[in-house]
């Protein structure tokens, strides 16, 4: 555990739940927007089950789980961009989130006009980002491309503009969702160096299948399964038991399925 | 420091309000918000309006010839070869019938762009909505600002043609700034209304399509307001349109001071919609993020 233990809680989640409303026939929603306060006319479907968790200031924890098991929605929860169904979460303190990295580009933009729509999106004043923009530029290295449409970039070259942006923004909780899965090793060195420096001041939320990532940067390893916390911890003994599980279990082809 | 506090899915605030605070707070948060969001909006608004013309030749000179060309084709169809009845009651000008059907549809075109844009505005930026965390509500007041910029050529090529082509402009001209506050306050609320109601189902897009044009017989483009027979001469009023586009035609073509009762009924019509929207809008907004 980390030696943070005692400082001040900057998320605090109890049985945080979340269900999407699934609506047997296309009419559905309708009637439950018209008549919701009377009669449910959806099927919840829930994603996130029951998640107690508390992150303390300076900690950096590691999300580990399957596809679909909810990973990406409880960081959306916690980033505010979705209402959690029940349970209670307080988050306090400036919260950025690297989800989804380059999703938000425009791709008939050049880099440098999607920097400056993606950093005003994050939250960044427009005299902030020009002066930050060289910085911004050299962190993502990809010359003079900056000046080209972001359609004729690599999905390399996206991910380090993206990463780029998010690593100037001045967050306090960095929330970051599998974004160096794509990039080169040279360019995955330098944002894991990054994250590094970040942590001595901020907090981080890392979602990654890379095991070597979360053992390198976490200081703490949470494992969620069909929207529940199944184990929580020091790193490496979660990992054990994640690797364990998978070869277990097999991929199941129902794994998706709404039902009960 | 920024804090949030949610407890079965409700933001908890911790105050201790009552009615007066909390209607004053209602009516000023869209406005706080603008103000909050407004280098965000500056920035999306920017990329719009350039992204409009990417890819044309003549970039922005489209937005100047469109208006030009219309006034052109009014006036030589409707004085030489449609001859109205109506064409001789606008003056001796030839253009001045065109001016007259130019200055209804410059406020026409306004709503019909927010109208036809509004329902898919939510989609077109879910990445955003989905990704980010983005003030979705002001999407509305972006794309509101998108169709002000064209309303505001076209508004300016109508008073040069007129300047040129009938040697003056009444001095009432310069009150157009006060038809614009309530007419992008109107539009801002009716598209707060049909994104929440686009985000649901993609039917409000098909109905506008459909509807907008025919809207448009049931507006005084074509026609004036008052020869109309009598019942219908106060009901169309009922289209709140037909406010805007009086007042534009007493203080751009008439050259008279607007009537006051009807100015009375534009801020009315204009300030209802306005919350209405935004209450509607607010109240659905976090399901709209689960269902784009």
């Amino acid at each position: 555990m980390s030696s943070s233990t005692s400082s001040e809680v900057v998320v605090r989640a109890r049985h945080l739940g979340k269900a999407y409303q699934l609506y047997a026939r296309r009419g559905d929603w309708l009637k439950q927007v018209m008549l919701g306060w009377w009669k449910t006319y959806y099927k919840p479907f829930w994603v996130l089950r029951d998640v107690d968790l508390d992150v303390h200031r300076g900690e950096s924890i590691g999300i580990l789980g399957r596809n679909g098991c909810g990973k990406s929605t409880l960081l959306q929860v916690i980033c505010g961009m979705t209402l959690p169904s029940n349970g209670e979460l307080r988050v306090t303190g400036r919260i950025a989130p690297v989800l989804a990295l380059g999703a938000t580009f425009d791709a008939e933009l050049s880099g440098r006009e999607n920097i400056m729509i993606g950093g005003a999106v994050m939250g960044l004043k427009r005299g902030d980002l020009l002066r930050k923009f060289d910085s911004i530029a050299e962190f993502a290295g990809i010359g003079d491309y900056m000046e080209q449409p972001v359609k004729h970039y690599s999905v390399g070259m996206r991910t380090r503009l993206a990463f780029a942006i998010c690593a100037h923004v001045e967050a306090e909780i960095l929330v970051v969702d599998e974004a160096l899965a794509v990039g080169d090793a040279a360019f995955q060195r330098k944002c894991l160096d990054w994250i590094d420096s970040f942590r001595r001041q901020g907090t981080l939320l890392f979602v990654s299948h890379s095991m070597a990532e979360v053992r390198r940067l976490c200081t703490r390893a949470i494992w969620i399964e069909d929207g529940r916390i199944r184990a929580h911890g020091e790193p490496s003994e979660v990992i054990r038991a994640y690797h364990r599980a998978l070869a277990m279990e097999k991929d199941d082809v129902h794994r998706f399925s709404a039902g009960a | 420091m920024p804090s949030v506090n949610i407890v079965n899915g409700k933001q908890i605030v911790v105050e201790n309000l009552d009615l007066m605070q909390r209607v004053s707070r209602f009516l000023a948060k869209p406005f706080l918000q603008m103000w909050h969001h407004r280098e965000l909006i500056q920035a999306i608004l920017r990329r719009e309006l350039r992204a409009r013309f990417q890819g044309s030749a003549g970039g922005w000179l489209w937005a100047v010839v469109a208006p030009l060309v219309a006034i052109a084709v009014y006036t030589y169809a409707f004085t030489t070869n449609l001859q109205l009845p109506l064409a001789d009651t606008f003056g001796n000008h030839r253009i001045a019938y065109a001016l007259f059907i130019f200055s209804g549809i410059v406020v026409f075109n306004f709503f019909a762009e927010m109208a036809y844009r509004s329902p898919m505005l939510l989609h077109e930026y879910a990445h955003y909505i989905k990704q980010t965390i983005f003030p979705s509500d002001m999407l509305a007041v972006i794309s509101m600002l998108r169709a002000m910029a064209y309303t505001i050529i076209s508004i300016v090529v109508m008073l040069i043609l007129q300047l040129i082509f009938t040697g003056g402009l009444p001095w009432t001209v310069l009150l157009i700034p006060l038809v614009f506050p309530p007419l992008m306050v109107f539009l801002v609320g009716l598209s707060w209304f049909l994104c929440a109601v686009g985000a649901f189902t993609r039917d409000a897009g098909y109905l506008m399509i459909n509807i907008v044009p025919l809207f448009m017989f049931a507006t005084p483009v074509f026609y004036p307001h008052n020869s109309l027979a009598s019942p219908y001469n106060i009901l169309i009023y009922g289209n709140a349109l037909t406010g805007y586009i009086e007042v534009m035609r007493d203080i751009v073509l008439l050259g008279h001071l607007p009537n006051p009762l009807v100015y009375g009924w534009i801020l009315f019509t204009a300030v209802t919609t306005f919350y209405f929207g935004y209450w509607f809008f607010d109240r659905y907004r976090n399901v709209i993020v689960d269902v784009i």
